[in-house]
């Protein structure tokens, strides 16, 4: 690591004049950002950590029967607070990790990073979740704009996620089986007006929208709706862990499992 | 008596408690060092340059050494002298230590290595079998080739033939404890060295060459490791010498254990293999000829490659009897780490060509797997008729007296339910579109010696002090297997007393000196022995005085039930050393043991470089999901021989913990270097070693009810490395699976990771 100073503010206002300062950076649990700069990988001046603020933190329901998560809110809370409103993203955050991530990562960290491997962000584009900031609103489709690139401005903060619940969703993640990160994952959420459904961990792109699947399975909710379509192995992820081919092959077997368990 | 009871490890509460002491647990001396390796980015080539001022000025570095400011040899190598401890301008693998940085902290030395800057003439590497093959890149003068019969002539008469290829990855050891060392300097220039190893003797030698000095000036110490399974044979030399120098050039003690990272980057792992097969056999699945090309990658430096390629080739036939067989080994240099011992030794890899070839077969002809593996085994000699019938002999000349798989199989066969389960696997698989079961059966006879023959000795020392409290030490080394308890209850049955009378100490090599490797399962069988004959020295002397004072015949002194027995008296233990003491007896004794019978032509490949075999049987059954190639053991049932075993709760630790690393091997245990030669999978985050939950839900573990016809101690049998070996009927269940789904034989290839399955499945649909 090299050396940065570090704040702990209390509000949101605090921490965004913290983060105003040449080269700050937010933290939240630690779970990346920490193994980044032991690595060397970056070298912010100061570090303003994001876990002594309360208005950042919690699980509730809205007017609009949307779930709204604060921004530093763990992996760990989502798990056991969101469950009776929304079981299938409860479940995806009980499933990130291990217990040390799932009690220090954050949903706000995790979908600022937009790791390609990462479970939220599935979540979040296949609910057509809306990110709240400092600053603005912002829909999940003009959220997620590559590997580990976001809409997020400098100094940006993540406040608040709302998911508007699904009628019947499912998450379903084919782990590798070292990490346990998404080797590819799938979540699929039906609403009223259509169903969604976004892929982690298996395009160079990061998190992405299977379109086909999508205007399938609008059609009819069933497993074998998408059993004629098929993905291409073109721009898929080919690393250590998986051919290109075996995570094309993994979108769709993990898609009809979501659909199946929804 | 105690052996043969199942008492737990020695060291169980302290290992649960965390007072068990590793080498890095020791508390460090005043003024300790720790050190760190600066190591090569590249995999070949030439270092033009080396800016090591800002490592110098770096904080907390109070030196900085490269080859040439070491004072005596630069090799930590256990064989040809063939491996620097740091580069002396060449590279050869990512991860060489280039120089190494003393300093005041663990972490200083660590960050202060990675701000040199290097610069190097790059050459291509030589990363694959291929590329190694087409450059001639051999160890061992070229390929080795060890004969039976006339093999071309019986492939071409063979009723059926069938050529195939069996690719096998490598494997980390991933022992818990890294790799560690300490060196304490003492007056005149000497050392005492503690270090996390199987080879103290090995330690001593290479410290001595590095320093100059004899080996009567350098002591090793080793309690115990939190794990080898051979990676601690030769790779802790490097850390013991750079340790060893530090310390003598700087008079303070000095530390080094490698980090995770480090230590998966910069050691040697298990050999991979590829076996290319070529069999002729009738229509029973009877082996007519067979030739086997073995091409291993042995790495960067010769290391152990010679002796691991020859034990592969000594292993080629497993349980069968081959009446023709040619047997090629290719010994590959390559620009990786250096290749190095892993439990088993290159048997795994020579036995898991046989049982794929064995597996080919049975689905060729449609034959059940276990039938195919029967007709083709040695014939049963029962110890009766040990030496008595001559033409069940391996492709290398031993005539195998012991074996004993027909019965064990048959028995697991029955224990397991094998015929009906197999019927209802076949029918679960006929209604189940999705997933498939498959059941796998493999068997395994393993030779017992070090081939390197003169290996074959061992040496204790023991002493009863006068309140006749006991002090055990040998040459062998405690890795969690159970050694040093087992020989404990060894020492307690010589003397007739309990156990906990026994005080198990570190292995010392100023106690025992010239001590072999803990290796090739070899410890209690060598060392138990020795230690057998040190306390039987001992007691002697102690029945020959109390005979005297008690004017009674020697033969009536027996010592049984924590009592010494004189005629017709009875005095405790205790009051027998301290009456031998005050009646001027030598209470301390050595006791040496070399293994009998053993005669071994490397060049010729012929002779009986193994004391006995040891035997095992293995059943397992899994699924998969056709789907992603997922998979699960769902059931495994294991018999293994042990002999007249000396504990058989460590045993069957041993037999359990085996069969889950060996199923690690062939299924989630993936090593992968990029075209640079970068080990790309160096930490748990992308390496995956089998955890608790990975183990059979079902796991039924027995221990085959005999005893060794050989004179082993007790006549109890090795149990380290052979059942290893027993994983490979998970790979064989995983392949059974796959063939479930078409008319194809599925070729899975090791590790069978979910993605090797699905597509082992593509290729059984064809
Ligand atoms: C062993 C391990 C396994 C893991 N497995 C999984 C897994 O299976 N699935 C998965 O999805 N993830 C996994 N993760 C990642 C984990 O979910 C991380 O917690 C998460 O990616 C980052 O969250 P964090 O709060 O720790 O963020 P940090 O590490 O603190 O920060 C990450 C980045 O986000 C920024 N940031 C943090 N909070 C905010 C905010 N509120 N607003 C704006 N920017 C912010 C930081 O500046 C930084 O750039 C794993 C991590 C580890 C170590």
């Amino acid at each position: 690591m090299y050396a940065f100073d570090i704040e702990r503010p209390t509000t949101i206002a605090d921490a965004v004049a913290a983060l105003g300062a040449e080269d700050a950076q937010a933290l939240g649990g630690g779970q990346t950002l920490i193994p980044t700069l032991k690595q060397r990988l970056a070298m912010p001046s100061k570090l303003v950590s994001l876990t002594a603020i309360p208005e950042l933190k919690g699980v509730c329901v809205a007017d609009d029967g949307a779930l709204c998560i604060g921004g530093g809110t763990t992996h760990a809370t989502v798990a056991a607070q969101a469950a009776a409103h929304y079981p299938a993203l409860a479940a995806l955050a009980g499933g990130i990790g291990d217990p040390a991530v799932r009690n220090r990562g954050t949903i706000g960290g995790s979908l600022a990073n937009n790791d390609p491997a990462a479970c939220y962000p599935a979540a979040a584009l296949a609910s057509g979740a809306t990110i709240v900031t400092n600053a603005r609103q912002m829909a999940a489709d003009d959220y997620f704009q590559g590997l580990f690139t976001t809409a997020l401005d400098e100094g940006e903060i993540i406040t608040e996620v709302r998911f508007p619940v699904p009628d019947r969703a499912a998450y379903m993640k084919f782990q590798q089986p070292a990490s346990r990160f998404a080797l590819t994952g799938v979540f699929v959420a039906k609403y009223a007006d259509g169903v969604r459904v976004a892929v982690t961990g298996a395009s160079e792109g990061g998190v992405f929208r299977w379109t086909e699947a999508e205007a399938a399975l609008s059609a009819d909710f069933s497993a074998d709706a998408v059993a004629g379509l098929s993905v291409s192995s073109n721009g898929m992820m080919g690393d250590v862990h998986g051919t290109p081919d075996y995570r094309a092959h993994l979108v769709k077997v993990m898609t009809k499992r979501a659909v199946a368990a929804a | 008596m105690s052996v043969t009871k199942p008492l737990p490890h020695d060291s169980g509460p302290l290992h649960v408690t965390g007072q068990a002491r590793y080498v890095d647990d020791i508390p460090t001396p005043a003024n300790c060092l720790h050190l760190a390796f600066g190591t090569s980015s590249i995999a070949r080539g030439t270092v033009t340059a080396m800016d090591l001022d800002p490592v110098r000025t770096a904080p907390g570095v109070v030196a900085v050494l490269t080859a040439d400011d070491l004072p005596f040899a630069n090799d930590v190598s256990p064989s040809i002298h063939d491996e620097p401890l740091l580069s002396v301008g060449t590279v050869h693998y990512v991860g060489q230590p280039i120089f190494v940085v003393a300093a005041t902290s663990h972490h200083a030395a660590r960050r202060a290595a990675a701000k040199a800057r290097i610069t190097y003439a790059e050459e291509a590497p030589i990363l694959t079998v291929d590329q190694a093959v087409a450059a001639g890149q051999y160890f061992d003068d070229g390929p080795r080739v060890w004969q039976k019969g006339d093999t071309d002539a019986a492939l071409a008469a063979a009723p059926h033939r069938l050529r195939g290829r069996l690719e096998m990855g490598g494997q980390e050891h991933f022992y818990l404890e890294s790799h560690a060392s300490m060196v304490a300097p003492q007056e005149g220039g000497d050392v005492v060295v503690y270090s996390s190893t199987q080879h103290p003797t090995e330690i001593q030698h290479k410290v001595a060459e590095a320093l100059g000095v004899p080996m009567n000036a350098v002591r090793v110490e080793a309690r115990r490791m939190g794990g080898g399974f051979g990676g601690k044979e030769s790779q802790g030399n490097a850390l013991a010498c750079a340790c060893a120098v530090i310390a003598v050039k700087t008079g303070r003690p000095v530390k080094m254990r490698y980090d995770r990272d480090d230590d998966m980057t910069i050691t040697g792992k298990r050999h991979d293999f590829r076996i290319d097969y070529d069999v002729g056999f009738d229509d029973t699945g009877r082996i007519k000829g067979i030739d086997f090309q073995q091409y291993t990658r042995g790495g960067w430096a010769l290391d152990l490659t010679i002796p691991v390629a020859d034990r592969a080739m000594l292993h080629a036939d497993n349980a069968y009897l081959l009446d023709h067989a040619r047997i090629t080994s290719h010994r590959l240099r390559t620009n990786t780490q250096s290749a190095t011992a892993y439990r088993g030794f290159g048997g795994p890899q020579g036995i898991f060509g046989i049982e794929r070839v064995m597996d080919h077969i049975a689905h060729t002809l449609g034959l059940d797997p276990i039938a195919v593996r029967q007709v083709n085994y040695y014939h049963n000699m029962g110890p009766v008729r040990a030496g008595k019938v001559s033409g069940n002999t391996t492709p290398y000349g031993m005539e195998v007296r012991d074996f004993i798989l027909d019965e064990m199989t048959e028995k697991l066969l029955a224990d397991a339910n094998y015929a009906d389960r197999k019927a209802a696997i076949a029918d679960w698989n006929a209604k189940n579109p999705i997933l498939k079961r498959g059941i796998g059966f493999s068997p395994v006879k393993f030779g017992i010696s070090f081939t390197l023959t003169h290996l074959n000795q061992a040496g204790a020392l023991v002493h009863v002090y006068q309140d006749g409290s006991i002090h055990l030490n040998h040459g062998g080394t405690e890795m969690g297997q159970g050694l040093f308890q087992k020989v404990a209850q060894v020492a307690a049955s010589r003397f007739g007393v309990d156990v906990s009378l026994v005080k198990i100490t570190a292995t010392d090599t100023g106690k025992v000196p010239n001590t072999s490797a803990t290796a090739a399962s070899s410890g209690s069988d060598l060392n138990g022995m020795a230690a057998k004959a040190a306390c039987d020295t001992i007691r002697d002397r102690m029945a020959n005085c109390l005979a005297e004072l008690h004017q009674c015949p020697v033969e009536r002194v027996r010592f049984e039930d924590g009592k010494v027995r004189v005629g017709d008296n009875e005095m405790t233990f205790e009051q027998a050393a301290a009456t031998c003491y005050q009646n001027r007896v030598s209470l301390s004794a050595t006791g040496f043991y070399k293994t009998p019978d053993l005669s071994w032509d490397r060049a010729k490949g012929q002779g009986r470089p193994f004391f006995y075999f040891s035997h095992g049987a293995a059943l397992t059954e899994v699924v998969i999901d056709t789907l992603t190639g997922e998979n699960r053991i769902l059931r495994t049932d294991i018999i293994h021989d042990v002999g007249r075993s000396l504990n058989p709760a460590l045993d069957k630790g041993q037999v359990e913990g085996a069969f889950v690393q060996g199923a690690g091997w062939l299924t989630t245990e993936e090593l992968v270097w990029d075209d640079k030669g970068r080990l790309r999978t160096h930490a748990p985050s992308t390496y995956k070693i089998p955890a608790c939950s990975d183990r059979p839900e079902v796991f039924n573990v027995e221990l085959w009810d005999g005893e060794n016809p050989e004179a082993t101690i007790y006549r109890s049998k090795a149990v380290g490395e052979p059942p290893f070996n027993l994983g490979m009927s998970a790979f064989f269940a995983l392949s059974d699976a796959a063939a479930a789904c078409g008319p194809n034989y599925p070729m899975l290839d090791a590790p069978a990771t979910a993605e090797r399955v699905l597509q082992a499945v593509k290729r059984a649909r064809g």
